[in-house]
């Protein structure tokens, strides 16, 4: 009888174990995510995270949306209280994760390049999601910056294609603002993607060079001088626009040029303009440039799924998933051995976009005092400029708060 | 008698247990989101805290000598001391004409009352959206409206000088509304023997409105000035959405240049020295509100 017991508890405890085995091997991991992606893309985003969930039984992602201002206000401290979420996107400004990195919260993403593959994600990514040679970050999205021109506006100006060069941009601004209300060119200085870096880097001017302020370089100070007097006095745009207000004054076919991402086509095609894009002019350097932009995922470094979130990150960057996010939203695709894809090519916007990845830059991508150079220094000295006309003496004087906050001479 | 010396002592005990009883469960959420909160910002203010870090090094009163030293604080002070001068008077008086004015009881007064209370109710955020429309010079229906008529709009928003001016007066529009509905039903609890008694001995109208209305309604007054100062000197809503400090932070308050610090910049420990900054401000201001109108007490 006693055998019989022990038998038969050795059974009904084996078996147990199997199924708790069984149930351990089944029950997916979860790893919730949070994004800021509340835009016009939001839908591109979230059929990814469907087919993601769809294809991928074991590993199943939370996708929790959030307005970023509520991201930078709560997930610092979610992720030390250990109530964070497995991946985030801190900030759409990149130099965001320096701090989370500086202070241990983003978690070096080891995994990722073996499975992605060396040398696939572009540089400039590398080089700012990286921190003492380790990758922290990985590209929930890559964008560049075009020239939008509105086709009809052009037209009427007797104007046959988009400019090449800053100096036929500046002509053509001239010749088709009205001074009434009809500006050349809808050009946003805050709350803006950046427009004015653009601008200065295709003069070879710069903001920061070599660790130090370039912002009193003559070259610097000849594009700002020459944009902001033409703004006061030929009234090429309005003065001290965000990009919210440049967007509607182009949406509403008062402005002939903008500088802009992908997401802004759908709002001027709903808007009905008749708009086209083409690359940034190029100016005094002779070289082309453009913005870049691109928004960072981390994985928290209080993830319990580290292996599974590098797993899904691998995936977003594969090709397939990029074919989708960029046709889905016109977003160049982030990696380099996509440019001569036929699915990329075919779609002349995605092209043309995806198109000026080799000359795409990021804006203050590693600087860890972002927000005190941009909304602090470099906004205020170009919105000076715009107001007052002094654009030498705005300049030099950001240069010198810009070297100070530096540790610059 | 013996019994009922005994008793009384036992009834006050008991007053004196249920009644902080009562009070517990309101002061329990007043400890914790209240008097937890303001201690621990004091506590932060003395820091270099941040949200990224789990230490936060102690550095005394580091945060407020450098507020001493900050442009950009005194700045935004003062833009913040001009919205409050500029915006209470015109809010009390303004709402007490209106008042004044709405106190019959015919329907275009009780229809007026309504139009003039809407903006209380409406959301903030999204008025200063409506209101970002009417103000710009070049998108909205204003403009259009202004460029038909052969005038050249004002770009209030991106002009250093009418920028504050606009933000003043999207305030005014959004306040004077309460202000008149409390000065209202002060209006109507005004004795009317005194009114009379004053038409009895040959007041004017002017004589009445000043020597009886106003000491009448004299504590509707305060609480509307005060509570007008208080949310004047804490002004974030309509400015963060209509020109975010700008231009050249000519419209930066203390509350946003706080925000820009806490939730820009991370640095939780300097906002919330700004903070206090702005407590004691307010502290000071509605002493010296309460006590200039102390004086006619004594009546």
């Amino acid at each position: 009888m006693k055998t019989k017991t022990l038998l038969a508890a050795l059974a009904a405890s084996s078996m147990l174990a199997i199924g708790l085995a069984g149930h351990a091997l089944a029950a997916p991991v979860t790893l919730t995510y949070w994004s800021g992606f509340t835009g016009g893309d939001k839908q591109a985003y979230l059929d990814l995270i469907k087919k993601f969930n769809d294809t991928h039984p074991d590993i199943q992602v939370d996708y929790q949306l959030q307005p970023w201002d509520s991201i930078a206000q709560k997930l610092p401290t979610a992720i030390i209280s250990g109530s964070g979420p497995d991946l985030a996107t801190p900030d759409y400004n990149v130099a965001t994760i320096q701090q989370y990195v500086a202070n241990g919260l983003a978690l070096p993403l080891d995994d990722l390049i073996p499975q992605v593959g060396q040398g696939v994600l572009p540089q400039a990514v590398i080089d700012s999601f990286s921190v003492g040679g380790k990758l922290y970050a990985a590209p929930a999205n890559y964008a560049t910056l075009l020239l939008y021109y509105n086709k009809d506006m052009l037209k009427t100006g007797g104007i046959a294609a988009p400019p090449k060069t800053m100096a036929e941009l500046q002509d053509y601004a001239v010749k088709l603002s009205s001074g009434q209300g009809q500006y050349g060119i809808a050009l946003a200085d805050n709350a803006t993607i950046q427009m004015w870096p653009v601008l200065i880097w295709s003069d070879g001017g710069d903001l920061i060079a070599n660790k130090c302020s370039a912002l009193a370089d003559p070259k610097t100070i000849a594009t700002v001088e020459k944009w902001s007097g033409l703004i006061r006095d030929k009234k090429i745009s309005p003065v001290g626009s965000t990009g919210q207000d440049a967007d509607n004054l182009f949406a509403a076919g008062k402005a002939a040029f903008e500088i802009n991402g992908p997401w802004a086509a759908g709002q001027y095609k709903s808007a009905g303009v008749n708009f086209g894009v083409a690359p940034v002019p190029v100016g005094d350097s002779g070289k082309p440039v453009t913005l870049a932009s691109t928004v960072p995922t981390i994985v928290s470094s209080k993830t319990q799924h580290p292996k599974e979130a590098q797993i899904f990150l691998a995936w977003w960057l594969s090709k397939d998933t990029q074919v989708q996010l960029s046709t889905a939203a016109a977003y160049a695709p982030s990696r380099n051995d996509m440019g001569n894809d036929p699915s990329i090519t075919s779609n002349p916007t995605v092209a043309a976009f995806a198109a000026q990845v080799p000359y795409a830059r990021l804006y203050l991508p590693t600087e860890k005092d972002f927000a005190k150079i941009d909304t602090g220094i470099f906004i205020p000295a170009i919105q000076s400029a715009e107001q007052n006309g002094n654009a030498a003496e705005a300049l030099k004087a950001a240069n010198d708060q810009l070297n100070q906050l530096l540790g610059c001479p | 008698m013996i019994v009922a010396t005994i008793e009384r002592p036992q009834r006050r005990w008991a007053h004196s247990r249920s009644g902080p009883l009562f009070l517990l469960p309101s002061a329990l959420i007043i400890a914790t989101f209240v008097l937890y909160p303001i201690a621990q910002s004091l506590w932060m203010s003395l820091h270099d805290w941040s949200m990224f870090q789990v230490t936060h090094p102690f550095v005394g009163l580091a945060n407020y000598a450098e507020l001493i030293r900050d442009r950009r604080f005194w700045n935004a002070l003062l833009n913040t001391i001009v919205f409050t001068v500029a915006t209470v008077p015109v809010q009390v008086i303004v709402g007490l004409l209106l008042a004044i004015a709405l106190s019959r009881s015919r329907w275009w007064a009780v229809f007026l009352r309504s139009v003039y209370f809407f903006p209380v109710i409406s959301s903030f955020a999204t008025m200063a959206i409506v209101w970002r429309f009417l103000l710009s010079a070049d998108v909205g229906p204003t403009a259009s409206w202004l460029r038909a008529l052969g005038i050249t709009p004002l770009d209030w928003l991106h002009s250093t000088v009418w920028a504050l001016p606009a933000i003043i007066m999207v305030g005014l529009w959004k306040n004077i509304g309460f202000t008149m509905v409390i000065l209202l039903a002060a209006l109507q609890d005004v004795p009317e023997s005194l009114t009379e008694a004053a038409v009895l001995d040959g007041a004017t109208r002017w004589q009445r409105f000043i020597h009886v209305t106003i000491p009448s309604i004299r504590h509707a007054l305060l609480f509307t000035s005060v509570i007008a100062v208080i949310a004047s000197l804490q002004v974030f809503d309509q400015v963060y959405v209509m020109t975010r400090g700008g231009p050249l932070f000519h419209t930066e308050t203390l509350v946003t240049y706080m925000y820009e610090q806490g939730f820009t910049e991370y640095r939780s420990g300097y906002a919330a020295a700004i903070a206090w900054v702005l407590f004691v401000l307010i502290m000071l201001v509605s002493i010296v509100q309460l006590r200039l109108f102390r004086y006619a007490d004594v009546d």
